[in-house]
C-alpha cells in the first residue's frame, strides 16, 4: 500500500499519450503520480498545474471508458474537473486512485429515474405497466433502452475490470449479475417488446399461440420468467442428487416449494398434461381473480391453490424450465456479445427468459443469490460436460409444456411464494425422489 | 458549487479472541493482542472481507456483535454510488474470496486498502502488524502451515459485488 511501488513497464506509456506531459517546460515542474485502479495500477508524468480534466484526458487513452465515468479519489477527495493536481495537494509520488464508473450508473437500489431519451424502436404499452408489481418500479423504463442501446452495441464499454466475454458461462454469469441488465431485464414491458419484436420469438408465436400470450402479459412472462429460473435450481438439485447425492450447495429455499405438491405424482405424468393443465387453469383463475401476481409480490400466502391434479404438471413444469435454462447455458455458450438478443436458436427464446430470471431472483433474493449464482455456474458447468445430453431429453417436450402452460407457470410462481411449504418439502424431498424415480421422467 | 457532502468513515475492530489471546499471547507468540478482526463502515453499512469475499452488513451486523472498538478513520467525500462500484471491482480483483489469506491478505488488508481509498489514510499499523509479529516468534512459524488453512468469514453479511451490492 506504499507509494514506493515498483515501476511497470507501463511506465513508456504514460508517457505517450499526453500532450499535457513531459514534453513541454517540465524540468522541475514534472510530478509523477500513481493512479491506482482496483487491481492494477500505473505511474503517470504529468505537469505540475495540470488540470483534473486534462489529466482524465490522458487517462481516457489508458482505460477505454467514457470522460463521466472517471472517478478520482485523493485523500478521500473527489477530484473536479476545474481544479488542478497542485490545487489539490497532489505531489510527486502520490496515489490517486480511480474508479471506473459502469455506463449505466448508479448501482446502488435507489432506482433513481433519469430520463434518458428513448433510442430504442420499442413502443411501450405503459398501461400495463400500471398492473405489475411494486417490485418493478418505473426505474428501468426510461434507462433499460439506453442499456439496451449499450449492450447491444458492439462498442460497449464495461467497467475495465469486467470481462464482457460472454462465450464462458462464468462471465455470461458475471454480466447476468451487472446490475444495469438487471435493470434491464426486470423492466417487463420493455422485455415484453424485446421477446415480441425478437423473429424467432415471432415464429414460435405463429407457431404457438399460447406463446403470444404467455409473452404479451408481462406478468405472466415475468412469473414464468423466475418460475424458470428456479427451475433451474430444481434441476440441478435433482441431477446433482442422482449421480453424487452431493448437497453441499446451499439451494435456494424457494426452490423446494411447489414440489411439495408432487408427492407420489409420478403415475400422473403419464395422464395428459393438457388436461391437467386446463384443470389447473380453472382452478387457479378463480381464487385469484384480478392479478395473482400482485398477490405473490405481496408475498401472500395462497392456501386455497393446492389441488391435486396440479401437481404432476407442475413437475413437469419444473423439468422443461430446468430445461430452459439448461438451454440457455448451452445455446449462450457461442453468443458473444448479447446472449439475449444474438440468440439465434429457437431455444432462444427460453434462453431469454432463463436469463431474465436469474435477474429478478437474484434482485429479489438477495440472500440466494450467492447459491444462485453460485449454484448457476455449477450447473452451467455440469451442462457443458454433458450439454447434449440435457437439451435432448430435457429440452424437447419441457418447452413446449412451459409455452403452454402459462398459468401453470404462474402457479409454480405461486407456490414458490410461500415459505410455510420450503420446510416439508425439503424433509420430503429426500424419499419423494426415491419414490418417484425423477430421472426416469426427465429422460421420458 | 455545492458544498461536497462528507461521509464519516470508521473501523470496526474485533478481538476474535475475546481477550483470550491477550492472556496468551504474552506467552506464546510474546507480544500482541491476538487475532482481530476489522471492517470499515462507511455510508451506515458495515464492510469487510472474508474468504467468501467482500461481504456487507448492517454495521454490527456480523455474528461478532458490536465491536470491540471503533477507530475513526477520517472522512470521504466518495459516494455509495462510487464506492460500491470500487468495491465490486476489487471484489473481482485483488478481494476475491479465493485470495483469502489469514497472514497476507486478510480482513485487515482489506480494511487498510478500503480506508486508503476513502480517507487516504491507512488504519493503526498495529493491527496490520499482526500477523508479521506472530510470524516472527519461532510458535507462530511453527503453526504457520495450521494458521494458512485457517479462513475467517463472519456469518451475518451479503456478498457485495457485481450481483448485487448491498445498499
Amino acid at each position: 500500500m506504499s507509494h514506493a511501488i515498483s515501476r511497470t513497464s507501463r511506465m513508456s506509456q504514460s508517457g505517450c499519450p499526453s500532450g499535457l506531459s513531459a514534453d513541454k517546460n517540465i524540468s522541475s515542474s514534472a510530478t509523477q503520480v500513481i493512479v491506482k485502479t482496483a487491481g492494477n495500477q500505473k505511474d503517470f508524468m504529468v505537469a505540475d498545474d495540470i488540470s483534473v480534466r486534462q489529466f482524465k484526458e490522458m487517462l481516457l487513452a489508458h482505460f477505454q471508458c467514457q470522460m463521466d465515468q472517471l472517478v478520482l479519489v485523493f485523500m478521500g477527495r473527489l477530484l473536479k474537473d476545474h481544479d488542478t493536481l497542485s490545487q489539490r495537494g497532489i505531489m510527486d509520488g502520490h496515489t490517486i486512485y480511480l474508479v471506473i464508473m459502469s455506463k449505466h450508473g448508479s448501482r446502488s437500489l435507489a432506482h433513481s429515474f433519469q430520463d434518458l431519451p428513448m433510442n430504442d424502436p420499442c413502443h411501450w404499452n405503459r398501461n400495463t405497466k400500471g398492473n405489475s408489481s411494486g417490485v418493478h418500479q418505473p426505474t428501468g423504463m426510461n434507462q433499460a433502452p439506453v442499456e439496451l442501446a449499450h449492450f447491444v452495441g458492439p462498442d460497449a464499454p464495461k467497467v475495465h475490470t469486467q470481462n464482457l466475454e460472454v462465450s464462458h458461462p462464468e462471465h455470461k454469469a458475471q454480466m447476468l449479475e451487472n446490475p444495469s441488465i438487471q435493470r434491464l431485464l426486470s423492466n417487463m414491458e420493455f422485455m415484453r417488446q424485446f421477446i415480441s419484436e425478437h423473429l424467432d420469438t415471432q415464429q414460435l408465436m405463429q407457431q404457438n399461440p399460447e406463446v403470444s400470450h404467455l409473452l404479451d402479459n408481462s406478468e405472466i412472462l415475468w412469473q414464468t420468467l423466475e418460475l424458470a429460473r428456479n427451475l433451474a435450481m430444481i434441476q440441478e438439485i435433482i441431477q446433482i442428487q442422482q449421480p453424487s447425492q452431493n448437497l453441499e450447495y446451499p439451494l435456494n429455499p424457494q426452490l423446494y416449494l411447489g414440489l411439495e405438491t408432487v408427492p407420489g405424482g409420478n403415475n400422473a405424468l403419464g395422464q395428459n398434461c393438457a388436461d391437467i393443465n386446463d384443470q389447473m387453469l380453472n382452478s387457479m383463475q378463480y381464487p385469484f381473480g384480478g392479478n395473482p401476481f400482485t398477490a405473490l409480490l405481496a408475498g401472500q400466502v395462497l392456501e386455497q391453490v393446492q389441488p391435486a391434479p396440479q401437481h404432476p404438471a407442475t413437475r413437469v413444469i419444473y423439468n422443461s424450465s430446468g430445461g430452459l435454462s439448461s438451454n440457455t447455458s448451452v445455446s449462450d455458450t457461442p453468443n458473444k456479445v448479447n446472449h439475449t438478443s444474438k440468440a439465434n436458436t429457437p431455444a432462444g427464446i427460453p434462453a431469454l427468459p432463463s436469463i431474465e430470471l436469474t435477474q429478478q431472483l437474484q434482485e429479489e433474493y438477495k440472500d440466494a443469490t450467492v447459491s444462485l449464482s453460485s449454484s448457476r455456474q455449477i450447473l452451467e458447468g455440469d451442462l457443458q460436460l454433458s450439454d447434449e445430453q440435457t437439451s435432448s431429453h430435457i429440452t424437447g417436450g419441457m418447452m413446449q409444456s412451459l409455452m403452454n402452460t402459462p398459468y401453470l407457470a404462474a402457479q409454480i410462481m405461486l407456490f414458490m411464494s410461500m415459505p410455510q411449504l420450503s420446510e416439508q418439502w425439503r424433509q420430503q424431498l429426500p424419499t419423494f425422489l426415491q419414490q418417484t424415480q425423477i430421472s426416469d421422467l426427465l429422460i421420458a | 458549487m455545492e458544498p461536497p457532502n462528507l461521509y464519516p468513515v470508521k473501523l470496526y475492530v474485533y478481538d476474535l479472541s475475546k481477550g483470550l489471546a491477550r492472556r496468551l499471547s504474552p506467552i506464546m507468540l510474546g507480544e500482541g493482542e491476538g487475532a482481530r478482526h476489522t471492517s470499515i463502515v462507511v455510508h451506515k453499512d458495515e464492510f469487510f472481507f472474508g474468504s467468501g469475499g467482500i461481504s456487507s452488513c448492517p454495521p454490527g451486523g456480523t455474528l461478532l456483535g458490536p465491536p470491540d472498538s471503533v477507530v475513526d478513520v477520517g472522512s470521504t467525500e466518495v459516494t455509495e454510488e462510487i464506492f460500491l462500484e470500487y468495491l465490486s471491482s476489487l471484489g473481482e480483483s485483488l478481494f476475491r474470496g479465493e485470495a483469502y489469506n489469514l497472514f497476507e491478505h486478510n480482513c485487515n488488508t482489506f480494511s487498510n486498502e478500503v480506508a486508503q481509498f476513502l480517507t487516504g489514510r491507512k488504519i493503526p499499523s498495529y493491527i496490520t502488524d499482526l500477523p508479521s509479529e506472530v510470524l516472527s516468534t519461532p510458535f507462530g512459524q511453527a503453526l504457520r502451515p495450521l494458521l494458512d488453512s485457517i479462513q475467517i468469514q463472519p456469518p451475518g453479511g451479503s456478498s457485495v459485488g457485481r450481483p448485487n451490492g448491498q445498499s
